[in-house]
């Protein structure tokens, strides 16, 4: 292992001291915390007190070539919650390639992402501890600027490891009206096949070693409007319910989105049904909890907040088969999500001297309408049919400028979440969150800003209320410190402040952070994929740095 | 044997400071259309790149702060500005109408699996990078309200 860095680092040295075509780019972030005792939540009772996570990442170009990698830390241990794969230090990524705006190749890991993702994406999150990069041979080739294919052959990353199952994807992205010459408006449709090979389990049910998964789309936009649709369908699979192969089922996604923009106005809506959607690099992956093997990205569409009462009752995506008992079987999800951006004019009334802007949302998801055979592990759906309500979140958003200094913004959002069913485990909870927000600007990068919230609800842990102070010192140092805090809960002991202070230090493109204070349990949720947190008090330090 | 790993590090890293070309990634424009992001620069001339996303509170901050002054700062400088999302499928489609109702006048491009922001070793957004013509003369990370003054001074120094 040590011996691999090294030759790649005296590899990449060599290289650039002889060329002047080259450049190399390297990155660092390290994120590390130190679990205390809490006369509240009670003690750190896991091994290791210290943890920290630690990336480096390191490319150099020279001419069309490219080669890097990413040592990653996991010493003495990761942080709480992150898949046991996650051990000690080793290369967590390594590559060659090559490429031209023709032809491209790739050796070793890398990224990639077919049309939406809901066929095939691999990507990074390190707050999540989610790498499911795929590692293998890719080519790209584009015979006309408006002509792409990509394919490759290749293994998923699986902590340090990779996964039994192949991967092999091809796809074909074709800009028709640059083929064409349209004038006004712009159409261009996409394939593509992905498929997983894992010699199956014996079983009496009916599906085969390969599965394989077919993704159609057009996307289309004149003048101010733009639409897209996409579908996809999934071959035969083993259904796991619990670790057992219970049945073998196809799936199904559809996507549709239609919007409309222009100058100070723009409208966006979003239709996905999606059906038995989940696909691993190895099928005895499926449901585990750290977001490993994942083969394709099936986000939750819902509007990411900003604030932490916000990010309470979070939606997940429900794509997946789940038999807990007789009333509560899923099969998938239905629902949609419109979007709209108005700005009102500068010299209004409304719109004041800088012009008010307010951005609406609301989403909503439901269950799959079907018929359910429990005992047989078995289920019809309806295509259009609306089943159990999952979700739904509806969010005002109005900010405004007052003057130079005085800069306000205010958030509403209605929430209802199905605890029982994203969660399965019990409870419904309707929630109205209210956030209110103003920043002061002092010139010369001071500033100040503070935020009050609070979250009303009669259900589930009852009333919550927050806020946080921001200090802008210069525009390079900053201080914060934010409380929330669980009033209402019935239980007196589980009445918890939930606070932090801590500060930042940023230098070009460099940051350091230290954090004190007490993290509340729970989902933690980034780019609608989540993580379940448990409660912690500790000091945390983040350091990160690009060149 | 992490001594000789520093040591390399810092001896290459030194050399390289000077050479700082923007490598050839793709990137897609708004109408779907893939260019390489090379492409999209104007040589001897300054342009700036910022990383956000439409979820990125302090990226949305800075880009509306930089919006008001925009018009000022390329008629001083003729710079131009490129806001590069990083947004991925869940939040994409919410680009066009939030630019839109933002009234902002950049060119928008995205960077759909976040393949530069990767390529450029980036992790925090926002982040800036500031380019004369295709080489990087600058970078910066975090948005505190006022920075955009000390990124205008940093354009007004290379664009002589």
């Amino acid at each position: 292992m040590k011996k691999t860095i090294t030759f790649f680092i005296t590899l990449l040295s060599l290289a650039s001291f002889s060329q002047q075509d080259s450049h190399i780019s390297y990155g660092f972030e390290s994120n590390s915390q130190y679990y205390l005792d809490d006369s509240k939540t009670g003690d750190f009772l896991e091994s290791n007190r210290f943890r920290s996570n630690n990336f480096f990442k390191i490319d150099y170009y020279y001419k069309n070539f490219y080669v890097g990698l990413q040592a990653e830390s996991y010493e003495p241990k990761a942080m709480l919650n992150y898949s046991p794969n996650l051990d000690k230090t080793n290369l967590g990524l390594y590559y060659v390639g090559y490429k031209t705006n023709k032809i491209a190749f790739t050796l070793g890991h890398f990224y990639e992402q077919f049309g939406s993702g809901l066929i095939l994406r691999s990507w990074e999150d390190r707050q999540l501890g989610i790498n499911n990069a795929l590692r293998g041979g890719r080519v790209k080739f584009s015979p006309k600027e408006y002509l792409h294919f990509t394919s490759f052959y290749a293994k998923q990353r699986k902590g340090f490891a990779v996964s039994k199952g192949n991967i092999v994807g091809f796809n074909s992205d074709f800009d028709i009206s640059s083929a064409f010459n349209f004038e006004n408006s712009s159409f261009s449709a996409g394939f593509s096949y992905v498929g997983r090979t894992q010699e199956r389990t014996e079983t009496n049910f009916d599906y085969k070693n390969s599965t394989n998964l077919f993704s159609s789309r057009v996307e289309f936009s004149k003048d101010n409007f733009y639409s897209n649709l996409e579908y996809v369908a999934k071959g035969k699979d083993a259904v796991i319910i619990q670790n057992q192969i219970k049945n073998a089922k196809k799936g199904a996604a559809l996507l549709a989105n239609f919007g409309y923009a222009k100058k100070g106005l723009g409208i966006n809506a979003t239709f996905r049904r999606m059906e038995n959607m989940n696909i691993y690099s190895d099928r005895e992956a499926n449901g585990n909890i750290y977001n490993e093997s994942v083969v394709n990205y099936l986000p939750a569409l819902t509007k990411q907040h900003d604030y932490l009462l916000t990010n309470i009752y979070v939606y997940q995506a429900q794509p997946q088969v789940s038999f807990q008992d007789p009333s509560l079987i899923k099969s998938g999800e239905i629902g949609g999500q419109l979007d709209l951006y108005y700005k009102i004019k500068k010299g209004t009334f409304l719109g004041g001297k800088y012009g008010t802007k307010i951005a609406l949302n609301y989403s909503s998801w439901h269950g799959l309408k079907a018929d359910y055979d429990f005992a047989g592990f078995d289920y019809e759906t309806e295509f259009l049919g609306f089943g159990q309500k999952y979700f739904s979140d509806l969010s005002i958003e109005v900010r405004k400028k007052w003057s130079k200094q005085w800069n306000t913004i205010f958030y509403y959002v209605n929430q209802s979440y199905n605890k029982r069913y994203i969660e399965e485990t019990f409870g419904e909870i309707n929630a109205n969150i209210f956030v209110s927000e103003a920043t002061y600007k002092m010139g010369k990068g001071k500033s100040l800003r503070f935020e009050a919230q609070l979250l009303a609800t009669n259900d589930d842990k009852k009333n919550w209320a927050g806020g946080t102070v921001e200090y802008n010192a210069t525009s390079k140092l900053a201080v914060y410190i934010n409380d929330i805090y669980n009033y209402g809960n019935d239980n007196v002991d589980q009445q918890i402040h939930y606070y932090n202070v801590g500060g930042s230090y940023t230098v070009g493109a460099h940051r350091f952070a230290l954090n004190y204070g007490r993290q509340r349990g729970g989902l933690i949720c980034i780019g609608g994929v989540c993580r379940n947190v448990p409660e912690s008090t500790g000091i945390s330090a983040n350091i990160t740095m690009s060149f | 044997m992490k001594k000789i790993v520093f040591l390399y590090l810092f001896s290459f890293s030194a050399t390289c400071f000077s050479q700082k070309k923007i490598p050839n990634i793709n990137v897609t424009t708004l109408k779907g259309k893939s260019v390489s992001i090379e492409s999209q620069l104007s040589k001897d001339k300054v342009t700036v790149l910022v990383f956000w996303a439409t979820w990125c509170v302090p990226c949305i901050n800075e880009l509306d702060a930089i919006s008001d002054v925009y018009e000022d700062w390329q008629e001083e400088t003729s710079v131009d500005l490129i806001a590069i999302s990083t947004d991925d499928s869940r939040t994409q489609k919410r680009i066009k109408p939030m630019i839109n109702g933002k009234g902002w006048e950049y060119q928008i491009l995205l960077d759909k699996n976040q393949e530069l922001k990767r390529a450029l070793n980036i992790t925090l957004i926002p982040h800036v990078v500031v380019l004369k013509g295709n080489e990087i003369v600058y970078r910066h990370t975090g948005f505190a309200p006022g920075a955009e003054d000390e990124l205008y001074e940093m354009i007004k120094k290379h664009s002589k």
